[in-house]
């Protein structure tokens, strides 16, 4: 696979590792009443989707960067990448 | 001989060669399969199953039959395709599957007894006594059905691997993809050729049909030339694109020196992964055969390949022929090869018209029914109009039409679709995205056609990518008809074979139809249709015809299997590449490995890296003695051992301490400068994962160890926490466990050694007390790092330098240390003195311990989030009472061995009353005697008890008494003094 | 200044060099390195003059080079000065910046073909990398042979690779296995 990495373009996905659901980015509030249930879910629960799928590659053999890369996991299409950075930032801009 | 006029051999020049042991004569351009024809090898091996006598088949990559042993010694290649050995001067080739010889093969008595072996044979017959199976009839079956043997030697070839990257891959260089390449490379852009023969041209070389009036190979030998002098196009022959992955990622074979008599002086083959843009599929087409009864002896071949080996080859298995086919495209056999003066026999079409192209006789509407001839044909019986005769010929031609190598493009899951006019099935639109078939591979059969189709698919795929290009004027060519009809087999009550290398009949598939194993992948799996090494080229559309027959369905409905890489055989050593050995994977060196080798070390792998395990003395005959040495040495004076493979990470920022705080579980920002302490770290699940030391140079500035194996997870982690847990603080990370060699020093006289090399740097236990930190020169002003922190619970320290002074800075130590008995230890020795002191470390952080089980509970700060915080104080982890106790055999000379499962005394020992396991264990010369660590329910409230460790691998089981966790020094003065 | 004497990455006191044919391999001990990062707030700064390249792209100047690690992230690299303080000299130049010292984590080869051709050759048998869009100027990390490298395309006919120190006599091996075999081939 190629993985259109945001800064460097087109790289192969040999150079990557994978970690998983984009959603390990929304790390749950320690302090809240719910917080076991909430990292609960964290921590152990996933989608297992057909079709697009926001997820965690780590570009280890590249610049270490941590990716946010949708992918259609029926046919591995890859339809966008984004610095995870990025994401987390705009994410902690809604959140408050 | 029949070795006809013409072709595309080099004359002038002859190459010896034997086959089983026989001498013959070839010449440069001819395949093996080639030159055993032309001088007269009809019969050149076995079939898998009955051990029929076989002959060449096709005369391409296709070939099910002609499998071979191919050179000698440990290069001997089994299942080796004469049809694609090139032939070189010494080729050594042996027929296969047979005994005592080809000619009289003892077990073509399964022939005989085929009824017994038909599909499913197998799960039906050896069910019973099961005991039987693996000692009696599987070895028995391998023995009697199979392939070729290995030479059971190592492979002494070397094989390379490289990356390309183009705009435009065009696969396969006969008309279509020479027609692509040339309108790629004309245009500029970056293309690469691959075509899996050893001359360009495909089928153009095989066909005595003119371009532009003069004979196919001077347009070929034009457009070589103008691509020599393109750089833009890489030429590839030779080379095979055997499968196609996600994104356009090709895999290819380039087979550098397999056709060289002297193999070994380059490497053998390369594998290439290449990454184009888009790719021109023009992969050609496979003719498939016509089932019927016995139509697998040697003589009977595919028709286009006779004619292939007539035209390009001057060979010809038989000075009398006869045609089969269902098609036009046969009868071009009869007329090439009536034209180089073979007589043809006839021409049997079974269509009820047909025109001949020379003058030959033709049956329309006949079938062949029955052949004869025992280790080669030597007539057939056709039936037409209600009347049979036999037609004597020494080799029959048979075309059922042409199936167009939709392979590449159907793998990604693509189907190919049917089409009615060709019969064949035409690659899909579902399949890898950026391919477009041309020329016989998209379903275009005559020259013309192939060469615009070619030329106008590469103009399509250089459109898209926005790149110039012009069709480029193509010279005239043959556009003749095919006209098939829609025959695979031909009825009848004698076997006929559809799958020549699996031996399946048409009986087979009309058993699996009654047996109920009708779809296709069942049909596949049952019969072995379209399994082994020509994954079924010639027999896979003939089988699911015939299946579709069965069942009333049509082709289409019935459908194909999966098409999955590779398309050709690839030999796993490509695969596998480079290096075996020393060089087998990298190797990671300690700053100090050269001296220690030169001690004369011991090395154990960790991971990657290499590491001195001990360092036997003359005299010492076990490691250990070496072991409970160095091990002495660190208790009673001072032992150096590098430490470097430990991770550093290098964390600076403003918010780098608040960083770490959220990342260990106990505090680190309140640590100060110029101190070090201990850490650990959870998973966000809760249990502990990695621990170490954390080292504050400034106020913004820290460096942090890891465990050696841990060291790459962890960095990992840190930048996920950085980069997306929490973004907005400041915090910068770079690793440094190279840049650093780091020695420890350790052993009540660590201190008096260092005083040695650290100038004026005052190291009493005042100014640089237990778990200080500081950044000094040492050997008259080399920058250094001082850490006074211990792993063995002795007084100890650890120094590091700039990694290229390591060497120099132990031979140092060692050399300015000896009147203190400074000694060199290893890891074996290093794990010796942490057991001893009870310092967790891989065996008790193995992933399923809390911090409280490891002692460390109180570690995880109440005060602070950090990860895996939350998650540690559920109650499933919270109320894990199992806690590490030191273990002593009640017997002092008794064993205790690590991985041994915890027991009460007299308790049963099952899975129910199993009280935890022994995680490490040594020989400790400090307590004399062994010791070990382990986790025990309740162990801290369990001390003085004696329990049983049970290790019922080897039967044994030994009686502990529980003891606290640290054997030497439990009030920690030794590291304080 | 230490009495000690300090080795090359590849373990002698000389660097390594070898030739293959038209291609050179060369150990560049006298390397020195530091990574630079912004920290937040901070201008990017021009040390030694330097201007600090883009993803994928090194930039020399005057003995001094830089290449683009990461986001708001670069290698320093200094020729010939590898034995003195080179991290602490960059700090003065880059106030506000993070920079660690990186001389001894890396062993640096230098790749020079004499004949001027040969080199892309060499790296598409090493490295997974689109040589087109990988002119002069060109700098990247990626993996050779399971060791994370960076690769710096210095010149048309001068490029080096960075690997660990720890693995460079593995790099060495590739690289010399590598350009040993082209020789094989053009021979």
């Amino acid at each position: 696979m190629l993985i259109p990495h945001p800064l460097l373009g087109l790289r192969d996905a040999q150079e990557f590792t994978y970690l998983g659901d984009a959603r390990l980015i929304d790390r749950p509030d320690p302090t809240a009443p719910d917080a076991e249930a909430a990292f609960c879910d964290y921590v152990f629960l996933r989608d297992n989707q057909a079709g697009a799928h926001r997820e965690l590659w780590f570009h280890e053999q590249g610049d270490r960067s941590w990716l946010v890369v949708t992918r259609d996991t029926v046919t591995h299409e890859v339809l966008c990448a984004e610095l995870a950075r990025d994401v987390a930032l705009s994410r902690a801009r809604c959140s408050k | 001989m029949t070795r006809l006029a013409g072709g595309l051999i080099n004359r002038s020049q002859s190459l010896n060669f034997t086959f089983d042991g026989r001498r013959y004569q070839g010449h440069p351009g001819d395949t093996l399969a080639s030159a055993l024809l032309a001088n007269g090898v009809r019969l050149v091996g076995r079939s898998f199953k009955y051990h029929r006598p076989r002959g060449v088949l096709s005369a391409g990559s296709e070939e099910p039959n002609a499998l071979v042993e191919l050179r000698t010694g440990a290069r001997q290649e089994p299942n080796t395709r004469a049809t694609v050995v090139e032939l070189f001067e010494g080729l050594e080739a042996r027929s296969q599957n047979r005994w005592p010889s080809l000619g009289f093969d003892a077990l073509a008595i399964n022939d005989l007894l085929s009824p017994f072996f038909t599909a499913g044979f197998y799960y039906k017959t050896f069910m019973w006594p099961k005991g039987l199976w693996e000692k009696l009839y599987e070895p028995a079956i391998r023995k009697a059905a199979g392939l070729g043997r290995l030479s059971m030697e190592a492979d002494p070839d070397t094989y390379d691997k490289g990356f390309l990257h183009c705009d435009l891959l065009v696969i396969g260089g006969g008309a279509a993809g020479l027609a692509a390449a040339l309108t790629a490379a004309r245009s500029g852009a970056r293309a690469i050729l691959a075509d899996e023969d050893f001359r360009l041209g495909g089928r153009l070389l095989c066909e005595l049909e003119t371009l532009d009036g003069a004979p196919a190979t001077d347009w070929i030998a034009a457009l070589e030339t103008e691509f020599d002098s393109l750089p833009n196009l890489r030429v590839m022959r030779r080379t095979t694109v055997f499968g196609i992955y996600d994104h356009g990622i090709y895999g290819a074979v380039e087979r550098v020196s397999d056709h060289l008599a002297q193999p070994g002086a380059r490497v053998r083959q390369t594998l290439w992964r290449i990454t184009a843009k888009r790719a021109v599929l023009a992969a050609g087409a496979t003719e498939r055969p016509i089932a019927f009864a016995d139509n697998d002896r040697p003589g009977i071949m595919l028709a286009g390949a006779m004619r292939a080996y007539a035209n390009r080859w001057a060979a010809c298995p038989s000075e009398t022929v006869a045609v089969f086919t269902n098609n036009d495209d046969g009868h071009r056999t009869a007329r090439d090869l009536a034209s180089k003066g073979v007589h043809i026999a006839a021409v049997i079409d079974a269509r009820p018209k047909a025109t001949a192209l020379a003058d030959y006789r033709v049956i329309t509407g006949g079938m062949v029914t029955a052949s004869r001839g025992r280790l080669g044909l030597k007539s057939i019986e056709v039936h037409a109009n209600g009347r049979s005769e036999w037609i004597e010929c020494g080799a029959l031609g048979v075309s059922g039409g042409w199936n167009p190598n939709v392979h590449l493009a159907s793998h990604n899951c693509g189907r190919p679709i049917w089409n009615d006019v060709l019969q064949a099935f035409l690659p899909g639109e579902d399949g890898p995205s950026g391919v477009l078939p041309a020329g016989a591979a998209a379903g275009h059969f005559s020259t013309a056609k192939t060469l615009r189709s070619g030329a106008a698919a590469a103009l399509r795929a250089l459109n898209v990518l926005g790149i110039a290009a012009a069709l480029p004027s193509l010279p005239r060519s043959e556009e003749s008809r095919y006209g098939v009809a829609p025959i695979f087999h031909v009825p009848g009550r004698k076997r006929a074979w559809v799958d020549f290398q699996n031996d399946v009949t048409m009986k087979d598939i009309k058993l699996a139809h009654a047996e109920n194993m009708r779809a296709v992948e069942h049909l596949k799996r049952y019969t072995t249709l379209g399994m082994a090494t020509d994954q079924g080229k010639t027999a896979n559309v003939t089988g699911l015809a015939v299946m579709a027959e069965l069942t009333g369905k049509t082709i289409p409905e019935t459908g194909t299997t999966i098409f999955r890489p590779p398309y050709t055989p690839v030999a796993l050593s490509v695969l596998g590449g480079g290096d075996a050995g020393p060089h087998f994977r990298p190797r990671r060196l300690t700053p100090t490995h050269h001296w220690a080798k030169a001690q004369g070390a011991v090395f154990v792998e960790a991971g990657q890296w290499m590491r001195a395990q001990y360092y036997p003395r003359p005299g010492e005959t076990h490691w250990r003695q070496s072991v409970d040495r160095e091990a002495r040495a660190v208790r009673s004076a001072v032992g150096l051992c590098d430490v470097t493979t430990l991770g550093k990470v290098d964390v600076q920022g403003a918010d780098a301490g608040e960083f770490l705080n959220r990342l260990y579980s106990n505090v680190m920002a309140t640590l100060k400068v110029g101190r070090v302490r201990y850490g650990l770290m959870l998973r966000e699940d809760g249990f502990a994962y990695d621990d170490g030391t954390c080292a504050r140079l400034a106020k913004d500035h820290y460096v942090v160890t890891t465990t050696t194996a841990n060291a790459g997870l962890v960095y990992r982690n840190m930048e996920f926490a950085r980069q997306c847990l929490w973004p907005d603080l400041d915090v910068q990370i770079f690793s440094t466990t190279e840049a650093w060699a780091q020695i420890a020093v350790a052993g009540p006289k660590s201190r008096a050694l260092l005083a040695r090399i650290v100038g004026g740097f005052d190291l009493s236990n005042e100014a640089f007390p237990f778990m200080a930190c500081a950044e000094l020169t040492v050997c008259g002003g080399l920058r250094a790092r001082l850490f006074r922190i211990s792993f063995s619970g002795e007084l100890a320290y650890e120094v590091a330098v700039p990694a290229r002074y390591g060497h120099a800075l132990m031979e140092r130590l060692v050399e300015v240390g000896a009147d203190l008995g400074v000694t060199p230890y290893g890891v074996e020795a290093l794990s010796v003195l942490r057991i001893d002191k009870g310092h967790a470390a891989g065996p008790e952080l193995n992933g399923q311990t809390t911090a409280a089980m490891v002692g460390l509970g109180s570690m995880v700060s109440q005060k602070k989030d950090s990860v895996g915080a939350v998650m540690s104080r559920r109650e499933g982890l919270a109320g894990d009472r199992r806690r590490l106790v030191g273990l002593r055999p009640v017997d002092p000379a008794g064993k205790v061995v690590s991985g041994s499962h915890l027991f009460a005394e007299d308790a049963p020992q099952s899975f129910d009353t199993d009280q935890g396991w022994v995680t490490s264990a040594c020989y400790s010369p400090h307590v004399g005697s062994m010791i070990g660590l382990g986790f025990l329910e309740n162990g801290d409230e369990r001390l003085g008890e004696v329990i049983v460790a049970a290790n019922p691998l080897e039967g044994e089981s030994a009686r502990l008494r529980v003891v606290p966790a640290c054997f030497v020094d439990p009030e920690g003065e030794r590291l304080r003094d | 200044m230490t009495d000690l004497r300090p080795i090359t990455a590849l373990g002698t006191v000389t660097p390594g060099y070898a030739s293959f044919g038209a291609l050179d391999l060369r150990e560049n001990a006298g390397l020195a390195l530091a990574s630079l990062a912004l920290r937040r707030g901070t201008l990017e700064p021009t040390p030694f003059g330097l201007t600090l390249p883009e993803p994928g792209r090194w930039v020399a100047w005057q003995g001094v080079a830089a290449l683009c690690t990461g986001p708001d992230q670069w290698m320093i690299e200094a020729e010939g000065r590898a034995e003195l303080d080179f991290s602490a000299e960059l700090k003065q130049v880059a106030p506000g910046c993070s920079v660690t010292e990186q001389t001894d984590g890396w062993v640096a080869i230098e790749i020079v073909s004499r004949a001027g051709t040969g080199l892309e050759a060499l790296l598409s048998k090493l490295v997974n990398i689109d040589l087109a869009n990988f002119g002069p100027g060109g700098a990247t990390r990626t993996g050779l042979e399971h060791m994370s490298c960076f690769v710096i395309r210095r010149g048309d006919v001068h490029a080096a690779v960075l690997g660990a120190r720890s693995s460079a006599g593995s790099l060495w091996h590739a690289l010399e296995t590598a350009a040993k075999r082209l020789e094989e081939k053009v021979a």
